[in-house]
Protein backbone atom coordinates (compact mmCIF):
# COMPACT_ATOMS: atom_id res chain seq x y z
CA UNK A 1 0.00 0.00 0.00
CA UNK A 2 1.02 3.54 -0.80
CA UNK A 3 0.98 6.80 0.22
CA UNK A 4 -1.69 7.76 -2.63
CA UNK A 5 -4.00 4.87 -2.17
CA UNK A 6 -4.38 5.31 1.67
CA UNK A 7 -4.95 9.17 0.88
CA UNK A 8 -7.48 8.17 -1.87
CA UNK A 9 -9.04 5.59 0.16
CA UNK A 10 -9.56 7.93 3.36
CA UNK A 11 -11.43 11.01 1.47
CA UNK A 12 -13.27 8.26 -0.27
CA UNK A 13 -14.71 6.42 2.84
CA UNK A 14 -15.00 10.02 4.47
CA UNK A 15 -15.16 13.12 2.19
CA UNK A 16 -17.23 15.32 4.14
CA UNK A 17 -14.35 14.45 7.10
CA UNK A 18 -11.29 14.28 5.90
CA UNK A 19 -9.63 17.79 4.09
CA UNK A 20 -6.22 19.72 3.59
CA UNK A 21 -4.41 15.81 2.42
CA UNK A 22 -1.17 16.40 1.45
CA UNK A 23 1.67 13.59 0.43
CA UNK A 24 5.18 15.15 2.00
CA UNK A 25 6.55 12.16 0.63
CA UNK A 26 6.73 8.42 -0.31
CA UNK A 27 6.55 7.75 3.49
CA UNK A 28 4.71 10.72 5.18
CA UNK A 29 1.16 11.68 4.30
CA UNK A 30 -0.89 14.54 6.30
CA UNK A 31 -4.73 14.65 6.85
CA UNK A 32 -6.97 16.90 8.71
CA UNK A 33 -9.74 15.16 10.05
CA UNK A 34 -13.33 16.61 12.13
CA UNK A 35 -12.87 16.38 15.25
CA UNK A 36 -16.14 14.74 16.04
CA UNK A 37 -15.07 11.65 13.87
CA UNK A 38 -11.21 11.56 15.24
CA UNK A 39 -11.84 8.07 16.53
CA UNK A 40 -13.95 6.89 13.74
CA UNK A 41 -11.74 7.67 11.59
CA UNK A 42 -8.94 6.07 13.40
CA UNK A 43 -11.26 2.75 13.85
CA UNK A 44 -10.93 2.78 9.75
CA UNK A 45 -6.94 3.28 9.70
CA UNK A 46 -6.45 0.49 11.89
CA UNK A 47 -9.32 -1.60 10.29
CA UNK A 48 -8.39 -1.25 6.59
CA UNK A 49 -5.29 0.62 5.94
CA UNK A 50 -3.29 -1.48 8.12
CA UNK A 51 -2.17 1.30 10.71
CA UNK A 52 -1.77 -0.52 13.87
CA UNK A 53 0.55 1.83 15.45
CA UNK A 54 0.09 5.01 17.43
CA UNK A 55 2.99 6.40 17.61
CA UNK A 56 2.31 9.62 19.65
CA UNK A 57 -0.43 12.11 20.72
CA UNK A 58 0.58 15.65 21.21
CA UNK A 59 -0.96 19.16 21.28
CA UNK A 60 -0.30 22.70 20.00
CA UNK A 61 -1.47 25.65 20.39
CA UNK A 62 -2.34 28.45 18.38
CA UNK A 63 -3.39 31.67 21.01
CA UNK A 64 -3.85 33.66 17.65
CA UNK A 65 -6.30 31.71 16.05
CA UNK A 66 -7.62 30.82 19.12
CA UNK A 67 -7.14 27.15 18.11
CA UNK A 68 -5.58 24.13 19.00
CA UNK A 69 -4.81 20.87 17.55
CA UNK A 70 -4.36 17.71 18.77
CA UNK A 71 -1.63 15.54 16.23
CA UNK A 72 -1.80 11.28 16.04
CA UNK A 73 1.04 10.05 14.20
CA UNK A 74 0.46 6.64 13.09
CA UNK A 75 2.44 4.38 11.87
CA UNK A 76 1.73 0.79 10.43
CA UNK A 77 3.79 -2.78 11.10
CA UNK A 78 2.77 -3.69 7.21
CA UNK A 79 3.80 -0.84 4.98
CA UNK A 80 6.02 2.33 5.49
CA UNK A 81 3.42 5.15 5.52
CA UNK A 82 3.65 7.21 8.73
CA UNK A 83 0.50 9.50 8.78
CA UNK A 84 0.09 12.76 10.79
CA UNK A 85 -3.84 13.26 11.28
CA UNK A 86 -4.82 16.52 12.93
CA UNK A 87 -7.93 17.38 14.60
CA UNK A 88 -8.27 21.68 15.06
CA UNK A 89 -10.56 22.23 18.56
CA UNK A 90 -11.82 25.29 19.78
CA UNK A 91 -9.71 27.08 22.75
CA UNK A 92 -11.96 28.20 25.07
CA UNK A 93 -13.20 24.45 25.13
CA UNK A 94 -10.79 21.67 24.01
CA UNK A 95 -12.47 18.60 23.72
CA UNK A 96 -12.08 15.69 21.83
CA UNK A 97 -13.50 12.29 21.84
CA UNK A 98 -10.31 9.72 22.90
CA UNK A 99 -9.25 7.07 21.23
CA UNK A 100 -7.94 4.54 23.76
CA UNK A 101 -10.84 2.07 22.38
CA UNK A 102 -9.06 1.88 19.23
CA UNK A 103 -5.33 1.66 20.45
CA UNK A 104 -5.16 1.62 24.01
CA UNK A 105 -1.61 2.85 24.15
CA UNK A 106 -3.41 6.27 23.71
CA UNK A 107 -4.04 6.45 27.18
CA UNK A 108 -0.86 7.40 28.93
CA UNK A 109 -0.50 10.28 25.91
CA UNK A 110 -3.84 11.53 26.24
CA UNK A 111 -3.62 12.02 30.25
CA UNK A 112 0.13 13.86 29.05
CA UNK A 113 -2.04 15.65 26.56
CA UNK A 114 -4.37 16.84 29.07
CA UNK A 115 -1.89 17.97 31.95
CA UNK A 116 -0.07 19.91 29.72
CA UNK A 117 -2.68 21.55 27.23
CA UNK A 118 -5.75 21.25 28.96
CA UNK A 119 -7.45 19.37 25.88
CA UNK A 120 -10.00 16.92 27.47
CA UNK A 121 -10.53 13.44 26.36
CA UNK A 122 -13.53 12.33 26.38
CA UNK A 123 -14.44 8.85 27.65
CA UNK A 124 -10.98 8.06 28.75
CA UNK A 125 -10.90 5.43 31.32
CA UNK A 126 -8.73 7.42 33.94
CA UNK A 127 -8.01 11.17 32.94
CA UNK A 128 -5.43 12.28 35.72
CA UNK A 129 -1.95 13.90 35.93
CA UNK A 130 0.33 11.70 34.70
CA UNK A 131 3.63 13.18 35.40
CA UNK A 132 2.80 16.27 36.68
CA UNK A 133 1.99 16.84 40.38
CA UNK A 134 -2.01 17.37 41.37
CA UNK A 135 -1.11 20.62 42.27
CA UNK A 136 -0.69 22.17 39.12
CA UNK A 137 -3.85 21.05 37.42
CA UNK A 138 -5.39 23.79 35.70
CA UNK A 139 -1.90 25.37 35.04
CA UNK A 140 -1.49 23.98 31.36
CA UNK A 141 1.81 24.72 31.30
CA UNK A 142 2.55 24.37 27.71
CA UNK A 143 0.42 26.62 26.64
CA UNK A 144 1.90 29.65 24.74
CA UNK A 145 -0.17 32.48 27.75
CA UNK A 146 1.94 30.48 30.70
CA UNK A 147 3.64 32.84 32.69
CA UNK A 148 4.39 30.65 35.71
CA UNK A 149 8.31 29.95 34.83
CA UNK A 150 10.77 30.72 37.51
CA UNK A 151 12.38 33.84 37.51
CA UNK A 152 14.69 33.98 40.52
CA UNK A 153 17.58 31.46 40.25
CA UNK A 154 21.50 31.19 40.73
CA UNK A 155 20.73 33.60 43.61
CA UNK A 156 22.91 31.95 46.43
CA UNK A 157 26.07 31.88 43.45
CA UNK A 158 25.96 35.79 42.68
CA UNK B 1 13.74 21.34 76.70
CA UNK B 2 17.18 20.72 77.40
CA UNK B 3 17.82 21.74 80.96
CA UNK B 4 18.64 19.08 83.57
CA UNK B 5 16.17 18.49 86.87
CA UNK B 6 17.61 17.55 89.52
CA UNK B 7 15.41 16.83 93.05
CA UNK B 8 16.34 16.97 96.38
CA UNK B 9 15.08 13.83 98.79
CA UNK B 10 13.41 15.94 101.52
CA UNK B 11 10.28 18.48 100.45
CA UNK B 12 8.86 17.35 97.39
CA UNK B 13 5.45 17.97 96.83
CA UNK B 14 5.28 14.95 94.54
CA UNK B 15 2.93 15.64 91.49
CA UNK B 16 5.40 13.91 89.31
CA UNK B 17 6.41 10.54 90.37
CA UNK B 18 9.16 9.97 88.76
CA UNK B 19 10.43 13.85 90.53
CA UNK B 20 9.48 11.93 93.88
CA UNK B 21 12.07 9.08 93.29
CA UNK B 22 14.92 9.97 95.84
CA UNK B 23 18.07 11.29 94.39
CA UNK B 24 17.20 10.50 90.64
CA UNK B 25 17.91 13.06 87.94
CA UNK B 26 15.97 13.57 85.03
CA UNK B 27 17.04 15.03 81.91
CA UNK B 28 16.72 15.08 78.40
CA UNK B 29 19.39 13.57 75.26
CA UNK B 30 19.46 17.55 74.06
CA UNK B 31 21.16 18.16 77.61
CA UNK B 32 23.81 15.69 77.26
CA UNK B 33 24.91 16.55 73.97
CA UNK B 34 24.79 20.42 75.16
CA UNK B 35 26.96 19.55 77.79
CA UNK B 36 29.47 17.32 75.68
CA UNK B 37 29.55 19.95 72.94
CA UNK B 38 31.61 22.29 75.47
CA UNK B 39 34.31 19.47 76.09
CA UNK B 40 36.77 17.94 74.54
CA UNK B 41 34.48 14.71 74.06
CA UNK B 42 33.10 16.65 71.52
CA UNK B 43 36.17 16.42 69.38
CA UNK B 44 36.28 12.38 69.48
CA UNK B 45 32.84 11.91 68.92
CA UNK B 46 33.53 14.37 65.00
CA UNK B 47 36.35 12.65 64.61
CA UNK B 48 33.97 9.15 64.40
CA UNK B 49 30.98 10.92 62.26
CA UNK B 50 33.37 12.64 60.08
CA UNK B 51 35.39 8.69 58.96
CA UNK B 52 31.79 6.91 58.65
CA UNK B 53 29.61 9.25 56.27
CA UNK B 54 27.63 7.19 54.88
CA UNK B 55 25.30 8.20 52.46
CA UNK B 56 21.66 7.14 50.85
CA UNK B 57 21.96 5.60 47.39
CA UNK B 58 19.06 8.04 45.93
CA UNK B 59 19.71 8.93 42.59
CA UNK B 60 17.62 11.21 41.04
CA UNK B 61 18.76 12.62 37.58
CA UNK B 62 21.79 12.09 35.54
CA UNK B 63 23.94 13.10 38.25
CA UNK B 64 23.15 10.05 40.08
CA UNK B 65 24.63 7.73 37.68
CA UNK B 66 27.78 9.17 38.91
CA UNK B 67 27.07 9.15 42.62
CA UNK B 68 26.82 5.64 42.35
CA UNK B 69 29.90 5.46 40.11
CA UNK B 70 31.54 7.31 42.87
CA UNK B 71 30.44 4.58 45.56
CA UNK B 72 31.71 1.47 43.39
CA UNK B 73 34.96 0.26 43.08
CA UNK B 74 36.99 2.16 40.79
CA UNK B 75 36.43 5.51 42.54
CA UNK B 76 36.35 3.49 46.17
CA UNK B 77 34.48 5.67 48.30
CA UNK B 78 34.96 3.04 51.37
CA UNK B 79 38.80 4.45 51.97
CA UNK B 80 37.52 7.32 53.72
CA UNK B 81 34.76 5.48 55.40
CA UNK B 82 31.81 6.61 53.10
CA UNK B 83 29.94 3.72 52.43
CA UNK B 84 26.28 3.48 50.11
CA UNK B 85 23.56 2.45 52.22
CA UNK B 86 19.77 1.67 50.53
CA UNK B 87 17.71 2.91 53.88
CA UNK B 88 17.38 6.10 55.04
CA UNK B 89 17.28 5.00 58.49
CA UNK B 90 20.81 4.11 58.09
CA UNK B 91 22.09 7.03 56.24
CA UNK B 92 23.95 10.12 57.33
CA UNK B 93 24.38 11.92 54.06
CA UNK B 94 21.86 12.91 51.71
CA UNK B 95 23.19 13.73 48.12
CA UNK B 96 20.56 15.87 46.49
CA UNK B 97 21.65 14.38 42.95
CA UNK B 98 19.70 16.01 40.31
CA UNK B 99 16.95 18.19 39.65
CA UNK B 100 13.95 18.21 42.07
CA UNK B 101 11.17 18.48 40.35
CA UNK B 102 7.76 19.92 42.31
CA UNK B 103 5.93 16.16 42.18
CA UNK B 104 9.12 14.58 43.94
CA UNK B 105 10.08 16.86 46.71
CA UNK B 106 7.61 15.87 48.99
CA UNK B 107 9.07 12.32 48.77
CA UNK B 108 11.92 13.48 49.49
CA UNK B 109 11.06 15.69 52.35
CA UNK B 110 9.80 12.30 53.38
CA UNK B 111 13.32 10.77 53.24
CA UNK B 112 14.70 13.42 55.02
CA UNK B 113 12.63 12.99 58.07
CA UNK B 114 13.66 9.60 58.20
CA UNK B 115 17.24 9.92 58.47
CA UNK B 116 18.41 10.15 61.90
CA UNK B 117 20.55 13.36 63.07
CA UNK B 118 22.91 13.86 62.27
CA UNK B 119 22.47 14.43 58.98
CA UNK B 120 23.79 16.19 56.30
CA UNK B 121 23.06 17.01 53.05
CA UNK B 122 25.54 17.27 50.04
CA UNK B 123 24.04 19.64 46.81
CA UNK B 124 25.14 17.64 43.49
CA UNK B 125 25.01 19.18 40.01
CA UNK B 126 24.20 22.41 38.95
CA UNK B 127 20.15 21.25 38.48
CA UNK B 128 20.05 20.74 42.20
CA UNK B 129 21.66 23.83 42.91
CA UNK B 130 19.97 26.55 40.92
CA UNK B 131 18.07 24.47 38.02
CA UNK B 132 21.00 24.03 35.81
CA UNK B 133 20.05 22.60 32.23
CA UNK B 134 16.03 23.18 33.35
CA UNK B 135 16.57 27.02 35.18
CA UNK B 136 13.06 27.85 34.10
CA UNK B 137 11.42 24.91 33.85
CA UNK B 138 7.76 24.76 34.99
CA UNK B 139 8.30 22.00 36.86
CA UNK B 140 11.46 22.30 39.05
CA UNK B 141 12.25 23.51 42.43
CA UNK B 142 14.29 26.34 42.27
CA UNK B 143 16.72 27.36 45.38
CA UNK B 144 16.86 23.81 47.06
CA UNK B 145 18.80 25.88 50.01
CA UNK B 146 15.67 27.17 51.21
CA UNK B 147 14.25 23.88 51.95
CA UNK B 148 17.20 21.84 53.39
CA UNK B 149 20.48 22.79 55.34
CA UNK B 150 22.66 22.37 52.24
CA UNK B 151 26.74 21.78 53.68
CA UNK B 152 28.75 21.34 50.37
CA UNK B 153 27.47 22.42 47.22
CA UNK B 154 29.37 20.29 44.42
CA UNK B 155 28.84 22.73 41.02
CA UNK B 156 29.42 20.58 37.11
CA UNK B 157 27.05 18.76 34.75
CA UNK B 158 27.24 16.13 35.82
CA UNK B 159 30.27 16.40 38.85
CA UNK B 160 33.04 13.90 38.59
CA UNK B 161 33.22 11.31 40.88
CA UNK B 162 36.48 13.21 41.78
CA UNK B 163 35.04 16.04 42.49
CA UNK B 164 32.02 14.43 44.63
CA UNK B 165 34.34 12.94 46.74
CA UNK B 166 36.23 16.44 46.69
CA UNK B 167 33.01 17.78 48.45
CA UNK B 168 33.44 14.67 51.09
CA UNK B 169 36.59 15.29 52.03
CA UNK B 170 35.09 19.27 52.47
CA UNK B 171 32.62 18.38 54.48
CA UNK B 172 34.93 15.96 57.00
CA UNK B 173 36.81 19.25 57.22
CA UNK B 174 33.36 21.26 58.20
CA UNK B 175 32.83 18.53 60.49
CA UNK B 176 36.10 18.25 62.34
CA UNK B 177 36.20 22.39 62.78
CA UNK B 178 32.82 21.97 63.82
CA UNK B 179 31.46 24.30 61.22
CA UNK B 180 29.32 22.54 59.58
CA UNK B 181 25.17 22.63 59.65
CA UNK B 182 24.23 19.34 59.99
CA UNK B 183 25.19 18.28 63.17
CA UNK B 184 22.78 20.85 64.83
CA UNK B 185 19.86 19.89 62.94
S1 LIG C 1 23.43 18.83 36.71
FE1 LIG C 1 23.56 17.97 34.65
S2 LIG C 1 24.14 15.82 34.97
FE2 LIG C 1 23.35 16.61 36.91
S3 LIG C 1 21.16 16.09 36.94
FE3 LIG C 1 21.38 18.16 36.11
S4 LIG C 1 21.45 17.87 33.88
FE4 LIG C 1 21.89 15.89 34.83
Amino acid sequence: MDARTIIESLTGKFPEIISETEIESEIRVRAHTDRAMAKEVCQYLKDSLQFGHLCSICGVDYPKRNEMEVVYHIASYDHPVVLTLKAVLSRDSPEIESVVPVYWNANWYERETYELYGIVFKNHPDLRPLLLPEEMLGEWPLRKDYEGFPNKTARNLV
Amino acid sequence: MGEIKSKKTSGTTGEDPIDAVPGVITTTSGAISNFLKKTKAQDLINWGRKNSLWFMTQPMGCCGVEMIAMGCAHYDTDRFGIIPRNSPRQADVMLISGYVTKKYLPALKRLWDQMPAPKWVLCLGDCSISGGPFYESYSTVQNIDEIFPIDVFVPGCPPRPEAMLQGFVELQEKIKAKKDLGTEY
